[in-house]
């Protein structure tokens, strides 16, 4: 199978919807199993909303993500003009292992991100965080 | 976010349907919050019916089971989707929270 898919999305938290909807209607398009709809729904929230709260101060700015599904391997784009943010050395490390009353959340999102990807490579070009992720579709 | 809410003794047994994402998990958390009493001394969230969640609703389950511990009561959950147990793993909060396989587990083992 293979499909795209690109969505220009605004900086604000209700944009969430729309993307969330978006994916659903692309794994209907490409058939993708429910693990991979899923896991692609999750790193989309996290990054996304990583955007949204920390990479702007408006909710009026863009953004863009894109998807190319090709045979078995689906690859994601997001390319944002906000803050500098390299999600694969920015994040604060994830707390894995701390009690209820220590644990911290922060980092976790990028975590599933790097977990749930085959590949991420990021680059600032153009005053702009790329992120590029590539995944099996069957894992 | 629908949460059915229900009391065995001093256990609450709550049931969220949907997502648990980062559009609801403030509702998620209201809803939460209003179902457990001070007096409560465990919570069983059954998830039978939830489909997804994000770092968003993790957060709210960490959040509630730090203030059950504060009390002096526990917490467990049952009834998890493979994906949401996936999520569960990765982010190492099975460690912190006991996951059961049933409503009967989960409530045998919180005392309820």
């Amino acid at each position: 199978m293979s499909a795209s898919l690109s969505l220009t999305v605004k900086t604000a938290r209700d944009e969430l919807e729309r993307i969330t909807a978006a994916i659903d209607n692309l794994a209907e398009e490409d058939d993708w199993p429910a693990d991979l709809l899923f896991r692609v729904q999750l790193v989309l929230e996290e990054l996304a909303l990583n955007i949204v709260d920390y990479g702007h101060d408006d909710d009026t700015s863009d953004f863009e993500i894109a998807f190319m599904s090709e045979g078995d391997s689906l690859t994601i784009e997001i390319v944002d003009g906000g803050r500098a943010f390299d999600p694969l050395n920015d994040a604060p490390e994830p707390d894995l292992t701390s009690g209820v009353a220590e644990r911290r959340v922060g980092g976790l999102g990028v975590h599933f991100v790097r977990t749930l990807m085959d590949d991420v490579q990021y680059e600032r070009s153009a005053g702009k965080n790329r992120l590029k992720m590539v995944t099996r579709k069957v894992r | 976010m629908e949460i059915n809410a229900e009391r065995d003794g001093a256990t609450v047994i709550a049931r969220p349907t949907g997502r648990l994402d980062g559009s609801n998990a403030g509702e998620f958390q209201e809803a939460l919050e209003a179902a457990i009493d001070e007096s409560d001394r465990a919570l069983v969230l059954d998830f039978e019916q939830i489909s997804y969640i994000s770092s968003a609703g993790l957060r709210v389950i960490l959040l509630t089971a730090r203030s059950l511990q504060g009390n002096g009561g526990q917490m467990a959950l049952c009834a998890l989707d493979a994906p949401i147990r996936e999520v569960f793993a990765i982010s190492g909060f099975d460690t912190i929270i006991p996951i059961h396989g049933t409503r009967d587990e989960a409530l045998a083992a919180v005392g309820g």
